[in-house]
């Protein structure tokens, strides 16, 4: 902010250089005078403004965060007394205590983990792969095709929970695995509480949010000069080195976008995790927003006092991600810019 | 790699000189072979299981299966007209998302040609704007959800006057706001839609993100000369933004339209969906749940039909050369 200040400040100055320069017109200088300072107040006004804007819904994104972060500290001595606001008097760290004691904390962090980069790892490469035939491909029914990505992007989840559900519960495809199981006198294949069923999502490009990565990457390859691929395959490389060889390097950037983003609504997804896995499946970071049986206390606030445990609970899944994005942040906004998802 | 082997072999089964470019071509069928097999063996006959299904009642047998008695157009009627709270909340649901659209993308673009200027700390700012983005997502987003300790701490900064711990963390109180624009006398509809989005500038920031980053992208592809051709013909900033950033962003606003259409009936957060989640887990209501989505879904195409039809005769795309 203040550089382009003192930037105005020097062009107003110059200004009036030049104005007293050509004194013998005293209406333009009266004029040059005049558009100068204006342009002058304008910008000041315009950079005052926008600071305090930005500064503010920073503030407002920000705020949640903050008083999160106080609440989880707070005993429930703090949330009777009503001088307290932001700063807790009685300070405690017991909520984090038995949050990560009693709901298995690192347990479940441990298998959302490996769970989330299971599944972002398939999933970037896979819609990658799918971008790409997308873009760089004239075959039949690709228009076709390309509507059904969009029809994986449109129709809700919900739609098709039910029938999501049946399907990895009683595992079928057209009948096969029934005649199957039939002949060896076997009960169809019960996909939930394993990681089959997001695999299997994820390497077709059917999981969460996968046909925006597809959109995305599409876009990306399209900004691809044709001539790199024109010339590998004239060099004689096939299709699919060429991909390997010439074309997957430059799309590293992106796929950590991807990646970033398949990680992260992967590790905070809610919706697969409490569909696919029932109370006697692995331990989710979803299932550890209940209250510990240590904290269930009954006192006049302990409506607000639960909310604060489950809000702490919230803290601590996302930590880690946070901790992520910190270091990664620069790539990752700048991967979307560059993708040129504009086309 | 294998390829090249399996090309030929197509090529003499068809007894047809195929060109190069067809040969090509038909490759792209091997990169997107993932998504055809997934569609056609996994996500065509859920679709089919899920319209299926809201046409029966379902219950499961010992043997392992379930099986299925046919009831009609039962389960959509018995979600139009005997479910109390659905149509209710369908409209409400939608009355929302309409005011909602203008709100996010004008925002959202507003903020895009902010953080697109050069300035101080604007790498800081970006960061903190992409933070909702990754972070306020499903399970984090069902925590806020009727969050009462939120609400007690007075959520973004703004006084709604219904609060328990009085005002003394907010910025904004909607009574100023409407004392304010009330004074300009601008007409009651249109004060009251400014409060709404003021009253939830929290939930329009969260949901903002990806679209900031598709305006911020379609930003930097606009050509640098275009802008200084107009600074030469003395064209001001204002001038520039509706002349030029205007219509060369337009295709971007109506990306984003239909993205925020997509993402705000497909979120979890969304009334619809939550009270559908809730009919799913009662007896019998996992069929009435997949009428209820299936319903939802035809006014979801027809409200994306409309909105890329109206905004389409609007858009400008620049003619590539």
């Amino acid at each position: 902010m203040n550089s382009s200040v003192t930037k105005s400040v020097k062009t107003v100055k110059k200004g009036k250089q030049s104005a007293k320069n050509d004194s013998e017109i005293p209406w333009l200088k009266r004029m040059s005078l005049k558009v100068f300072s204006f342009n002058f107040l304008q910008k000041v006004v315009w950079v005052i403004f926008r600071t305090v804007l930005l500064v503010g819904i920073s503030y407002i994104i920000l705020f949640p965060f903050f008083s999160k972060i106080s609440a989880s500290f707070m005993s429930t001595a703090d949330f009777v007394d009503v001088t307290v606001k932001l700063i807790p008097k009685y300070p405690t760290l017991d909520t984090y205590k038995y949050i990560i004691v009693e709901n298995q904390y690192f347990k479940a962090l441990w298998n959302t983990a490996t769970l989330s980069l299971l599944v972002a790892f398939m999933q970037t490469m896979v819609t990658a792969l799918i971008g790409y035939g997308f873009a760089k491909f004239r075959f039949r029914g690709r228009g076709l095709l390309f509507v059904a990505v969009i029809l994986t992007m449109v129709v809700p989840h919900q739609t098709i929970m039910l029938s999501m559900f049946m399907k990895f519960r009683y595992f079928d495809i057209y009948g096969i695995f029934k005649l199957v199981c039939w002949i060896f006198k076997q009960p169809l294949p019960n996909l939930l509480n394993t990681y089959w069923p997001l695999v299997l999502l994820s390497i077709t490009g059917l999981a969460f949010k996968n046909g925006l990565y597809i959109f995305i990457f599409r876009q990306f390859y399209k900004g691809v000069p044709d001539e790199l691929e024109e010339a590998a395959y004239v060099d004689g490389s096939g299709i699919f080195r060429t991909y390997f060889r010439i074309i997957f390097p430059l799309t590293i950037p992106m796929m950590v976008t991807i990646f970033m983003f398949a990680f992260s609504w992967q590790w905070t997804d809610n919706f697969y995790t409490t569909l696919f896995f029932t109370t006697s499946g692995p331990h989710m970071l979803p299932n550890i927003v209940t209250i510990p049986p240590s904290l269930q206390v009954s006192f006049a606030a302990s409506d607000l006092y639960n909310s604060a445990i489950t809000n702490t609970a919230g803290l601590l899944i996302i930590i880690p991600l946070f901790v992520i994005f910190l270091f990664a942040q620069n790539s990752l906004v700048e991967g979307v810019e560059r993708s040129g998802i504009v086309g | 790699m294998n390829k090249t082997a399996s090309i030929p072999a197509v090529a003499v089964k068809k007894k047809r000189t195929q060109s190069l470019d067809s040969r090509k071509a038909m490759a792209g069928w091997w990169f997107v072979l993932p998504f055809v097999l997934g569609f056609v063996l996994l996500y065509a006959p859920m679709i089919v299981d899920s319209i299926r299904f809201s046409f029966n009642e379902i219950s499961t047998t010992v043997g392992g299966g379930y099986t299925l008695d046919f009831v009609g157009w039962k389960n959509y009627s018995d979600a139009l007209f005997s479910d109390a709270n659905y149509v209710r909340i369908l409209i409400a649901s939608i009355r929302q998302l309409v005011l909602d659209i203008p709100a996010i993308v004008i925002f959202s673009l507003f903020m895009a040609v902010v953080l697109n200027q050069k300035m101080l700390g604007r790498a800081v700012f970006r960061a903190i704007f992409f933070i909702p983005v990754i972070l306020t997502t499903g399970i984090i987003d069902s925590i806020d959800q009727g969050n009462t300790m939120m609400s007690y701490m007075g959520s973004g900064g703004i006084d709604t006057g219904n609060q328990i711990g009085g005002s003394s963390t907010q910025i904004i109180n909607t009574l100023d706001i409407t004392k304010f624009l009330g004074s300009m006398q601008v007409g009651t509809e249109l004060v009251s839609y400014v409060v709404m989005v003021v009253n939830n500038i929290f939930d329009i920031v969260n949901r903002s993100g990806v679209q900031m980053l598709i305006f911020l992208a379609g930003l930097q592809s606009i050509s640098p000369s275009i802008y200084e051709s107009c600074t030469m013909e003395g064209a001001s900033a204002w001038e520039t933004f509706w002349k030029i950033t205007f219509p060369m962003i337009s295709p971007m606003i109506m990306v984003n339209a239909i993205y925020t259409v997509i993402d705000s009936f497909t979120s979890k957060s969304n009334a619809v969906m939550t009270y559908i989640d809730r009919i799913y887990e009662e007896p019998k209501g996992n069929v009435l749940s997949s009428a209820m989505s299936w319903l939802y879904f035809l006014v979801v195409i027809l409200i994306i039909a409309l909105v890329a039809g109206i905004m389409s005769m609007y858009v400008f795309y620049q003619k590539k050369d």
